[in-house]
């Protein structure tokens, strides 16, 4: 009888060296998320589908790997982190301190189907932090997300920063009845479909960001406060490239009046953060503010995370993990 | 050095014709579908031969930076690629092909579509009042509805003359088809200002679409 020896699209065995390479890593990570006074949470792999349905993270659901069990409960393979993590800890709140700083480990399984080179099982570290509202949870999360990738990717980490909402007003005026499709322009950067209909946007595809932060409307100030956030992580880690661009998160909308975009995690509500490493285009991590992902579960909690994809990065900074 | 994926076929000479007019000229003594890596040290370019099918790929994962593909391979693949420009010479289009025009079922209807783009041809069929079942094929689509393996075909059409030579007609555009100038997220960072000054360029020579 002959056994193949070979794996479903889309996943990968880490054998002997990297195997210890990527425990290493993830040891030290954790050895520094616990210096900066994170504490480890263990999620299980598999959940019910049901509740989630009425979170705001419709638009991942394509991507979920889903079943019967024999109790004829739908279930789902673990493809997210967070909205488990909201899930699990908006009923306790009340009886938790805050600040609450936690991490996580382990596998996500997601279906990436048309894809080239989709990865459809993901080794992610991540952290979050509740109870911090404003600019002091975002900085703090940013700075040990960038804290733990640039130590891996050594002089080779990109990080593109953005916020939800950004370009909502600017869509809306200038998007005809279907803002959802040109923002998904904005997003791919098709100048030739987005000039006819606003300059301002066009603006912001060539440069990341309008020509003055008024031309965002109501999200002006928050632009003025990413800036100077992205000034102040420039001068903490001088080895990283930071990016403004807000085109690169024109799919992730506040206003309800626009359909929210494919392929985005949808729950974000502030800043938004996507990293890459060494010359791969695949992000290798990301994170951000979603409080609205807990004022939907009833917890008035301020909530910002972050996630890296460990096996990703490892392979972007020197031969497979 | 930016490393530019170029597509082996209908593509290619489109693709050097409009850097060309824009400035930028790719083009190198040897430079031809069949050559596989080839440096332009003059403007910091390594040019990569790939097949249109290939080219996502390559550019998604890294490999390159940025690439021009038809948007027909593009949208059936689905990358996460951006697209930053349309050219608008080497355009054809993704058409309805079949005997005659009743080849297309009546509402409710059923036919078999045969096609090498499995994702569009759902997407389209998903529109339509009546069904189909998609019949896959890696070439010569036009011998399915001429031999019976199928009722209609969905293709690219350019000139219409192989169609009219085998009695065929095209019964309805689907989509207009352009060659692609597109480049990976992290690229498009990486290399932002050199990349929008090409296609600042690209769209004052009148080659974009």
């Amino acid at each position: 009888m002959r056994i193949s020896t070979s794996l479903p699209t889309g996943v990968a065995a880490l054998l002997f060296e990297s195997a210890r390479r990527l425990r290493a890593t993830e040891g030290a990570l954790t050895e520094r998320l616990e210096e900066a006074g994170y504490g480890e949470v263990i999620l299980p792999i598999l959940d019910y589908v049901e509740p989630y349905e009425s979170m705001a993270v419709a638009s991942s659901r394509a991507e979920i790997y889903r079943f019967i069990d024999r109790d004829g409960e739908v279930l789902a393979l673990r493809s997210d982190f967070t909205p488990m993590l909201a899930r699990l800890l908006a009923p306790r709140l009340a009886s938790l301190p805050l600040p609450l700083r936690l991490f996580y480990r382990g596998d996500v399984v997601r279906y990436e189907a048309q894809r080239p080179g989709g990865q459809r099982e993901l080794y992610q570290l991540g952290g979050e932090l509740l109870g911090v509202p404003g600019d002091e949870g975002e900085r703090e999360i940013l700075a040990l997300f960038l804290d733990l990738a640039s130590g891996i990717a050594d002089g080779h980490l990109q990080v593109v920063l953005g916020f939800a909402g950004a370009l909502d007003a600017l869509l809306i005026q200038a998007g005809a009845g279907d803002p959802a499709r040109l923002a998904a322009a904005v997003g791919r950067r098709e100048r030739g479909a987005v000039r006819a209909s606003s300059s301002p946007l066009l603006r912001v595809i060539e440069r990341g960001v309008p020509e003055r932060p008024e031309d965002l409307g109501p999200a002006a100030a928050t632009l003025r406060r990413l800036t100077l956030l992205r000034e102040e992580m420039a001068a903490r880690f001088p080895a990283v490239s930071f990016h403004l661009d807000l085109a690169e998160f024109a799919g992730c909308h506040l206003d309800p009046r626009i359909a929210s975009g494919e392929g985005e995690r949808p729950y974000y509500d502030g800043l938004i953060f996507r990293a890459y490493a060494g010359a791969a285009a695949v992000p290798v991590g990301g994170g951000g503010r979603y409080d609205r992902l807990f004022g939907a579960l009833g917890a008035d909690v301020a909530a910002v995370g972050f996630s890296l994809a460990l096996d990703r990065l490892l392979d972007a900074c020197g031969g497979p993990a | 050095m930016i490393r530019l994926a170029l597509p082996k076929g209908r593509n290619l000479d489109a693709a050097l014709a409009a850097f060309g007019a824009a400035g930028i000229p790719l083009a190198v003594p040897g430079l031809s579908s069949r050559s596989l890596l080839t440096r332009n040290p003059a403007l910091g370019v390594e040019l990569l031969s790939l097949k249109d099918w290939d080219l996502p790929l390559y550019v998604s994962r890294g490999i390159a930076d940025c690439g021009i593909v038809g948007s027909d391979v593009l949208e059936e693949v689905d990358g996460d690629l951006l697209v930053l420009l349309r050219l608008r010479e080497g355009g054809c289009r993704l058409s309805l092909i079949g005997r005659s025009p009743e080849a297309v079922p009546a509402p409710g209807g059923q036919a078999r579509l045969a096609t090498k783009y499995p994702n569009l041809a759902r997407r389209f069929v998903a529109a339509q009042p009546w069904g189909a079942e998609i019949v896959e094929l890696s070439g010569s689509i036009e011998l399915a509805p001429l031999l019976g393996l199928a009722e209609l075909a969905l293709d690219i059409v350019q000139t219409g003359r192989t169609l009219a030579e085998n009695g065929l007609v095209e019964i309805a555009t689907v989509e207009e088809i352009a060659p692609c100038f597109v480049v990976n997220r992290a690229s498009y960072q990486r290399y932002r200002g050199r990349l929008n000054d090409w296609i600042s360029r690209l769209e004052a020579a009148k080659v974009a679409a």
